[in-house]
C-alpha cells in the first residue's frame, strides 16, 4: 500500500503521503478518495467504491453478453405490425428504416438508423474493447483516450430507446378496429437490450483503466 | 504528493471526462473552471445556486404535472378522434400485454424524472433552511443513482419521429402537453447541464461548515 502516514511529532499534526496514481473519484459523488484496494468506502457519501475487484469486469461482461443476445430477436423480429383495412403489415427495424428512406423522410430515416442500429452495435464495440483491454495489453500503445470513449458510450447510450418509445407512441395512438398498429416481439426484446447495455456500462470499473493517465 | 489528512482532498477535483486530477481554485461568481487537460467544464461557482435550484425545479414540476394530464398527441383517423396522454401511452402497452416494455418506459419517462423533480426540490429547500445533514447526504446518493435512468428528453424526441411517421394517417393536433413536455425538458436539459451534482456536494459542505461556526 502506498498510503503512508509519517506522524511529525514536532509540528503537532499527521501528513499523509500518497502517489497520485492512488486518487480515484467515487463512482457516487465524484468526490477524490484514496484507492485502498479491496473495501473502500466513500469519505463523502458512504457508497462502495467498487468492492467487487476480484470480479470486476465479469459483471459487466455478463450484461454485456445478455444485452448482445436479447439484440439479435430485436433484429429478427418484427418491430412494428401494422393491420389496414385486412392487410397485415409487419416491418423490422431495418424494414422501418428502408421504408422511411424509400417514402424519402431521410432525417427521420437517419434518426431511427443510428438511434437503433449504430449505436447498439458501437455501444457492444467499444464495451468488448474496453473490457478486454483493461485485462489484456491490447492497444497500450495506440493512443486512444479511454476514458472519453467510455464517457462517450454513457452520454450516447440512452438514445437507442427512440424506437421503442415511437412504437408506444404508434400504438397507443393508432388502434382502430380498421386501422391497427401493434408492437412487435422485437420491441420487448429491444428495450431488454438497451436495458442491459446501459447496465454494463455503469457496471463498467473505469478505475481498471490506468495506462492513459 | 503530501496532505494534512484525508478532508484536504476536497481541493481535488477528478475531471469526470478524462480522469486528469485538477486542484480546485476558488472562482469568480457566476464563473465556471474547465479542466486542464480536455477542457471539459469541472465545476462553477454560483452564489444563488439554492434559489436557482428551488425555482428550477418547482416550475419543472407544474409543467410535468401539466405534460402528463392534458393530451399530448389528437388525430382524427377516418371521422374518428383518437389522442394519448403520456400515462395512456404506458398503460397502452400494458393492455396489449407489452408488461416488460411498459415497465421499462413507466420508470423511463414517469417515475425517475418526477423523483428527480421532487428530490431536487426537497433538497434545495432543506439547504435553504440549512438542516439535514444525514437526508441531503441520502438524497444525494440517490439522485446519482437515479439520474442516468430519467429519459424524457429522448421521448421528446420520439414523439417528433412519431408525428412524421403519423403524417400518413390523417390531420394531427399537437395538445397543450406536448408544449408543456417541452418545457419541461428544456429545464432538465438546463438543470443537468448546469447544476452538477459535485456542486450540490460543495454546497452541502459550505452549508455544514456555517453551521458548525455558527
Amino acid at each position: 500500500m502506498d498510503v503512508e502516514k509519517k506522524n511529525a511529532f514536532e509540528e503537532g499534526y499527521s501528513v499523509i503521503e500518497i502517489d497520485e496514481d492512488k486518487l480515484i473519484p467515487c463512482p457516487v459523488c465524484d468526490a477524490v478518495n484514496i484507492d485502498k484496494g479491496k473495501k473502500n468506502t466513500c469519505r463523502r457519501c458512504g457508497s462502495a467504491i467498487y468492492h467487487h475487484r476480484s470480479f470486476s469486469t465479469e459483471k459487466s461482461w455478463a450484461y454485456l453478453i445478455t444485452a448482445m443476445i436479447a439484440y439479435i430477436p430485436a433484429n429478427l423480429y418484427p418491430m412494428l405490425v401494422t393491420s389496414a383495412f385486412g392487410t397485415r403489415d409487419e416491418s423490422t427495424i431495418l424494414g422501418g428504416v428502408v421504408l422511411l428512406w424509400e417514402l424519402e423522410s431521410y432525417p427521420v430515416a437517419a434518426i431511427i438508423f443510428f438511434a437503433s442500429i449504430m449505436i447498439p452495435i458501437m455501444k457492444f464495440l467499444i464495451l468488448i474493447y474496453l473490457l478486454i483491454s483493461v485485462k489484456y495489453p491490447i492497444g497500450k500503445d495506440k493512443k486512444v483516450n479511454k476514458h472519453k470513449l467510455y464517457y462517450m458510450t454513457e452520454v450516447i447510450g440512452p438514445w437507442s430507446m427512440i424506437d421503442v418509445f415511437v412504437v408506444a407512441i404508434l400504438a397507443a395512438l393508432i388502434h382502430l378496429s380498421s386501422v391497427e398498429i401493434v408492437a412487435g416481439t422485437a420491441a420487448t426484446a429491444f428495450a431488454i437490450s438497451v436495458f442491459f447495455t446501459l447496465l454494463a456500462a455503469h457496471a463498467f470499473d473505469e478505475t481498471l483503466i490506468k495506462d492513459n493517465r | 504528493m503530501k496532505i494534512e489528512n484525508e478532508d484536504a482532498l476536497d481541493n481535488f477535483v477528478i475531471c469526470h471526462k478524462c480522469f486528469t486530477l485538477n486542484k480546485e481554485i476558488p472562482i469568480k461568481d457566476g464563473s465556471k473552471a474547465y479542466c486542464s487537460e480536455c477542457g471539459a467544464i469541472l465545476y462553477r461557482y454560483d452564489s444563488k445556486l439554492i434559489d436557482h435550484g428551488l425555482a428550477l425545479s418547482i416550475t419543472g414540476l407544474i409543467f410535468f404535472v401539466l405534460a402528463n394530464l392534458f393530451p399530448l398527441i389528437q388525430i382524427d383517423l377516418l371521422g374518428s378522434e383518437q389522442f394519448i396522454t403520456i400515462p395512456k401511452t404506458i398503460f397502452s402497452l400494458f393492455d396489449n400485454g407489452f408488461y416488460i416494455v411498459g415497465l421499462i418506459c413507466i420508470f423511463l419517462i414517469f417515475i425517475f424524472p418526477l423523483m428527480i423533480f421532487i428530490i431536487n426540490m426537497i433538497l434545495f429547500m432543506l439547504l435553504k433552511m440549512q438542516r439535514g445533514e444525514k437526508i441531503t447526504k441520502e438524497l444525494l446518493v440517490l439522485l446519482s443513482h437515479i439520474t442516468p435512468w430519467s429519459m424524457t428528453d429522448i421521448f421528446f424526441i420520439s414523439i417528433l419521429v412519431a408525428l412524421v411517421k403519423l403524417i400518413a394517417f390523417g390531420q394531427i393536433h399537437i395538445g397543450i402537453a406536448f408544449w408543456a413536455l417541452m418545457i419541461f425538458v428544456l429545464i432538465d436539459i438546463y438543470i443537468t447541464k448546469n447544476i452538477h451534482l459535485s456542486e450540490i456536494w460543495m454546497l452541502r459542505k459550505r452549508m455544514l461548515l456555517k453551521k458548525d461556526t455558527a
